[in-house]
């Protein structure tokens, strides 16, 4: 027998699961996630206290990225056949380079926005704890999940999740709910 | 089981009623899908058959050719430029309201961001089939591509056209992804409605989202850089198109006037296309609660403001003509309100100038079938617009004796009409799989259910 167990929580009003998770932080206790069906402020406030996604610094290697690539890709090509000399007019000329990169800024930006959100959010995850796997999750219910409480913990855990509001608290192989949303 | 009148809220700011169950949001956006009607089907058959036309069109020229075409000297530049500039800008509207109206939180895009999304992506494929298909020799199109001096091609990066090769696919990624970012959290609302094949189809799509605390925060972080980086985009990239022609010393093209003139008309055919598809869409899956004169109102405005500019455009492209005393940017402009294609020139200012005014009527702008109608006409007129640019200039430029008339052979008009085949044969296979409206975001608008109250 394992020393963990996954313990779920389903609620039905926003305020109670931010109540639950406010327990939760003066307990003590770390290891839940919250699930909920749409990005809601106050539980990015709750949890991250105002700390900033690390994406951003995604974004600003790439858009750096994404010039130098334009700016090197245009001057060092127009570069390579130097015995044409277009009537005198530089080979290498930055307004007119800046829109092929512009171009390559933006696309190196979003590419690595979107590698980072993938590597933070940890997505694809497609091998999921069944406890979070919950299709009301999506529909109209929050949730607090651990995927691996400990076992002593387990009957605090329980009782908080119980006393915030929380309308079914489930443990071990009763998280797991698959009935698909009508 | 659908969302009622009976459990809506009223909305804030002159907003409709909407659901005031999550819930009721899922249901409603999801219940179309995966169920065909017979009219979808002959829609899409209909679809189908435009575009394998267009398609054997193609093959013909491949065949035998490039003389199959209208295109020859001097106008070498014919519908197929028409359509890819005309394509290009339905694109716009889609990454105008998806990017810049979510940066300045405009509400009214929620309802309608997605389908435009949709339209934009289906667009920008629909006008990458043009230069191919104006390139004759489609089997050489990687020379579009800049390898570095491979070839022993000199790149020549101060070439609009290799600008264009840069907007284009930039802006083709940014809005494929962009779209695709928008739909993982509604791909997971259909995995949690469906069974079977199908959860593990959309499972897969949506890459396993959860909705955990951590997913949300970098999935808003990173959709605000999208967001913050696809807005620019926009801007620019109809700005390149306009570059192809206002770089070339042709008379009628050679304008700095050209970049705003080409976003306005842009945002412009895209807003109309947009009210288009959205208009039957929302009828007939009966989405009034989400799709609605408050938002037809709102795509009527921005019609009008750009209808406006374009008018102002257009005037000052004359005005210009006459006060810098050129006697070619005299000679053409006269031509094109009196000469060959006159008639595509007073097409144009009919269906941008004049058909639109009636929208300045609230009554109008709470109308769906006069918008509709109105609509049809944005993008005529905006298609005559491009056809007026393109051809004209051409056919009549410095040199009198190269002068002559360009009209497209059916080959070129079977493309044209496949283009469109193509076009609705994505955006019907879209309404029917996936959410056409956004749905998360409209649980953003709906208050969050709350026991003690506090939360907004």
């Amino acid at each position: 027998m394992s020393d963990t167990i996954p313990v779920k929580a389903v609620y039905a009003h926003l305020d109670s699961m931010l109540a639950g998770l406010d327990r939760l932080k003066k307990a003590g206790i770390s290891g839940w996630s919250t699930t909920a069906p749409l990005p809601r402020h106050e539980i990015e406030e709750a949890v991250y206290e105002g700390r900033p996604s690390p994406v951003r610094w995604w974004t600003l290697v790439g858009a750096i990225t994404g010039i130098c690539t334009g700016l090197l890709l245009e001057s060092l090509s127009m570069s390579d056949w130097p015995m044409i000399n277009p009537g005198g007019k530089p080979v290498v000329a930055l307004p007119p380079f800046a829109i092929v990169m512009f171009e390559p800024t933006v696309l190196g930006g979003a590419m690595f926005t979107l590698i980072g959100m993938f590597v933070h959010a940890g997505l694809p995850s497609f091998f999921l704890d069944k406890a979070i796997a919950d299709p009301r999750f999506t529909d109209d219910k929050f949730g607090i999940v651990f995927p691996r409480a400990p076992v002593s913990d387990k009957d605090k855990i329980i009782e908080i999740l119980k006393g915030s509001g929380a309308i079914e608290v489930t443990s071990g192989a009763d998280t797991h709910y698959e009935v698909p949303n009508a | 089981m659908s969302a009622t009148n009976d459990t809506a809220v009223p909305g804030l700011n002159g907003e409709p009623n909407r659901p005031s169950l999550y819930g009721a949001a899922n249901r409603d956006i999801i219940r179309v899908l995966f169920k065909p009607s017979a009219l979808w089907f002959f829609a899409w058959a209909l679809a189908i058959a435009t575009m394998s036309w267009g398609g054997y069109c193609w093959y013909y020229q491949i065949t035998w050719g490039l003389g199959v075409a209208g295109i020859t000297n001097p106008t070498f530049w014919g519908v197929y430029i028409v359509n890819f500039v005309f394509w290009v800008g339905i694109g716009h509207a889609g990454t105008l309201i998806s990017a810049i109206l979510y940066l300045v939180r405009s509400r009214w895009r929620t309802g309608v961001y997605r389908a435009s999304e949709a339209m934009t992506v289906f667009a920008v494929m629909t006008a990458g089939i043009f230069p191919m298909l104006h390139l004759g020799r489609v089997w050489q199109v990687y020379w579009f591509f800049p390898y570095p001096n491979q070839r022993q091609l000199w790149m020549n990066f101060k070439s609009p056209l290799m600008w264009d090769v840069f907007a284009i696919s930039t802006y083709f990624t940014v809005s494929a992804v962009f779209f695709y970012i928008g739909l993982i959290p509604d791909m997971a609302i259909v995995r949690d409605h469906s069974t079977g094949l199908l959860k593990k189809i959309y499972g897969v799509a949506c890459l396993g989202w959860r909705g955990t605390n951590r997913q949300w925060r970098h999935f808003m972080a990173a959709y605000g850089f999208f967001a913050a980086f696809a807005a620019p985009l926009v801007l620019s990239v109809h700005s390149v198109v306009s570059w192809d022609f206002a770089m070339a010393n042709t008379a009628g093209w050679h304008s700095t006037i050209f970049p705003p003139y080409f976003v306005a008309g842009a945002i412009y055919s895209g807003c109309g296309m947009v009210m288009t598809l959205l208009i039957p869409m929302s009828y007939l899956f009966k989405w009034g609660d989400y799709v609605n004169n408050w938002h037809y109102n709102n795509l009527a405005k921005m019609c009008l403001l750009t209808s406006g500019i374009l008018t102002y455009a257009y005037g000052m492209e004359y005005f210009i003509a006459w006060y810098s005393q050129n006697p070619y940017e005299q000679a053409i402009f006269w031509w094109r309100m009196t000469g060959d294609y006159a008639w595509a020139f007073w097409l144009m200012v009919f269906c941008n100038c004049v058909a639109p005014l009636p929208m300045y009527w609230s009554k109008v702008r709470h109308n769906p079938a006069a918008l509709f109608v109105i609509s049809i006409f944005i993008n005529i007129g905006m298609w005559m617009e491009r056809f007026n640019i393109v051809v004209s200039s051409t056919a009549h430029s410095f040199d009198p004796a190269t002068w002559a008339n360009y009209w497209p052979t059916w080959t070129e008009f079977g493309v044209t009409v496949g283009a469109f085949g193509w076009f609705s044969f994505w955006f019907l296979l879209f309404s029917k799989t996936l959410p056409g409206v956004a749905i998360t975001e409209i649980k953003e608008m709906i208050a969050p259910p709350v026991k003690g109250g506090g939360a907004h």
